[in-house]
């Protein structure tokens, strides 16, 4: 049996919602807040209930609508590859900023961005990179006096 | 109300916020242009810059993005028949037939124009309509004020597509739940940060937003391999004249005034926006049209053209009325204004009439300006604007998402953030593909705080008894509208899939 959009959806919304309601009472009351008519508690109690009951009447129309062809999953075609490659590129981009800095961290990004989508003249990768770096970072640190940290790699290497 | 208006002109004619008006017309046509991002993913972007702007300057700037984005979809539905947003998916049905016809000038033009008089005779009815109606709301309570948080989370589940009516409530309740990550501003107790200290003052408004629509939607672009589409292929020398002659202006004079003043009040209730203006002030159009007109409906008609245009633009100031007056976003676009204003320090709603008059007629008086910039100058300079469109999407796609990230790292400077908008850019691409709406995500997550501060407040003051929901007539009323509207569209949802073997996916996502 393949499930369909919305029993998948109900489902991890269900799981959502019960882990929810699970750490909502986990949430460290003051002493005498139980005897209060609203604590941290409540809301978060209420919206794991809530969260139950939408997921529960979405799981059972879906279960009633699963035969529909438009209900299915459908992966293909689309290329998962690419934006798993350009979400770890993010990443790579926030531990960049951290080690090499605001300027050098965005050339790289930029490169590697036009480099995942296509783009493969060496020429256009360093025009559409270095000149709009170099700008940002002029406008952000000398115009905007916005302090960016050199890098921790530079540090590291000649002192702050 | 005489003072109210002056103050706002004064402030709206300051240079600079004049400036703030230009530069959101045109940054917004810009983004609104590019298939795939609409008025949300604008207004996101722009959250970052209005951040070092005073509030005034900057709500104005994201009210020209917001119009700008709205006209800038207009434009490549027109030229190159890819709405930049759902609101104008109606644009192309008789826009981009015109455009092969070689008139596509004067449909720009009749697009312009159209959307200059929704746009006019929005903000004249709400320069009225906002004052009146935040007089009215200043008696309110909290519990009040609870209901009215509770009728506008229904509403935007309400006034989704067939279908999504359950999907909308989880996203609400999904959005409610991330709000209360982070320190309980009432107890001071944290609440599941899981002993992580850059959750401890919760999940921040700009990085959920950005994530959700700014990142998500580019990143989407990229899912769906349309970055190796074709640069669009135009040519500026066909795009014919700009004119309109008398009869034409005759034929559509009526159309125009009808679908401003319709889309205006579709677009006063929250939820509804600017794409459900635009469909149903076609289908009004076409209905009101003769046997003859009716064949030219989606072959270039003129009338099928400026309906749509007036009414999302008058749709798009109706949807001010309640964020200014009750405080509730009448759209995604508003819901991220009413964000970055919170932000701000200032609480949207009755008293900000009363407390921030600046802002509030300032927002009224710019409108009108936004409108004339979008008529005056975008309009001649369209020619140019959209050869940014044929800038190569592996160009421009890692700018916009550079621009988005660097948004949010550059308000907090912490790395943390650009992790978090990447998982958060996970989980909405995964919901995305189960057809889950976003936006009721993002307004659950807004109004999550305020909601609970309010329940609380009028909790305490009953003694933890319910019956301060229908203590009150007014209370009680817009507790039963609520209701009323959670449980219809569900019922109707219920007895049409049990009727029908296919029900239409209506667009809602993205929604202006």
């Amino acid at each position: 049996m393949t499930l369909s959009k919305d029993q998948i959806g109900a489902l991890v919304f269900l799981c959502l919602s019960l882990t929810y309601g699970y750490y909502a009472g986990q949430i460290t009351m003051l002493p005498g807040d139980e005897f209060e008519p609203f604590h941290a508690r409540t809301l978060p109690t209420a919206l794991a209930g809530l969260g139950i009951l939408f997921s529960f009447l979405l799981l059972v129309t879906g279960t009633l609508a699963a035969d529909r062809k438009e209900c299915r999953v459908v992966l293909s075609g689309y290329d998962f590859v690419l934006v798993a490659k350009l979400l770890l590129l993010i990443v790579v981009f926030a531990l960049a900023l951290q080690w090499i800095g605001f300027l050098l961290a965005t050339m790289l990004f930029l490169i590697g961005g036009y480099w995942l989508l296509g783009e493969r003249r060496p020429r256009t990768l360093l025009v559409a990179s270095v000149p709009f770096a170099v700008g940002i970072w002029f406008i952000l640190a000398q115009l905007l006096d916005i302090y960016l940290a050199p890098g921790q790699l530079f540090v590291l290497m000649f002192g702050g | 109300m005489l003072d109210g208006i002056i103050t706002g002109l004064t402030t709206a004619v300051m240079p600079f916020n004049l400036l703030m008006v230009v530069v959101g017309c045109f940054a917004g046509t810009f983004i609104g242009m590019l298939p795939g991002l609409g008025p949300i993913s604008a207004v996101a972007l722009m959250i970052p810059v209005t951040y070092g702007l005073d509030p005034s300057s900057g709500i104005i700037l994201m009210a020209g993005v917001y119009y700008g984005a709205v006209f800038g979809g207009s434009t490549s539905s027109i030229l190159i028949n890819a709405p930049g947003c759902a609101s104008t998916v109606v644009t192309a049905f008789d826009g981009y037939p015109l455009a092969q016809q070689n008139k596509a000038g004067k449909a720009l033009a009749l697009a312009a124009y159209s959307s200059f008089c929704g746009g006019t005779i929005g903000a004249i009815v709400l320069l009225f309509a906002a004052p009146a109606l935040a007089s009215v709301s200043l008696s309110f309570q909290s519990a009040d004020y609870f209901a009215l948080m509770l009728l506008g989370l229904t509403a935007v589940a309400a006034f989704s597509g067939k279908g999504q009516v359950l999907k909308a409530m989880i996203m609400t309740v999904f959005g409610l739940m991330i709000a209360t990550v982070g320190t309980d501003v009432m107890s001071g107790t944290t609440r599941f940060t899981f002993g992580n200290v850059d959750l401890i003052d919760g999940i921040s408004f700009l990085l959920l937003a950005m994530a959700t629509f700014a990142l998500t939607e580019v990143v989407m672009t990229v899912l769906k391999g349309q970055h190796k589409e074709e640069e669009p292929d135009m040519n500026m020398a066909a795009l014919g004249s700009m004119k309109l002659d008398r009869d034409e202006v005759k034929e559509i004079a009526p159309t125009v005034a009808r679908s401003s003043v319709f889309g205006f009040l579709v677009g006063v209730l929250p939820g509804a926006g600017a794409t459900i203006a635009s469909f149903l002030a076609y289908g009004l159009e076409r209905n009101l049209a003769s046997a003859k007109e009716k064949l030219k409906f989606g072959k270039g008609a003129l009338r099928g053209l400026a309906a749509p245009e007036s009414a999302n633009n008058a749709a798009s100031t109706g949807s001010f009325v309640p964020l200014l007056t009750l405080g509730i976003p009448g759209s995604g676009t508003t819901a991220i204004m009413l964000g970055a204003l919170i932000a701000y320090g200032i609480q949207p709603g009755p008293r900000l009439f009363v407390d921030n008059p600046d802002v509030f007629w300032s927002v009224i008086i710019s409108m009108y300006f936004g409108n004339l910039v979008l008529l005056i100058l975008n309009l001649p300079l369209i020619p140019y604007i959209s050869r940014l469109l044929v800038i190569p999407r592996p160009i421009l796609i890692p700018l916009i998402l550079f621009f988005s990230i660097t948004g949010v790292y550059l308000v907090s400077f912490n790395t943390f953030d650009i992790q978090m908008m990447v998982i958060i850019t996970v989980i909405a691409i995964f919901l995305k593909l189960l057809e889950f709406p976003m936006a009721p995500m993002l307004l659950g997550f807004i109004l999550g705080g305020i909601l609970e501060k309010n329940l609380s407040r009028a909790l305490t003051l009953s003694d933890g008894s319910f019956a301060f929901l229908w203590e009150r007539p007014l209370t009680l009323t817009i507790c039963v509208i609520a209701v009323v509207l959670l449980v219809l569209p569900m019922i109707r949802t219920l007895m049409e899939k049990r009727s029908q073997p296919g029900p239409e996916q209506a667009v809602t996502e993205g929604e202006g």
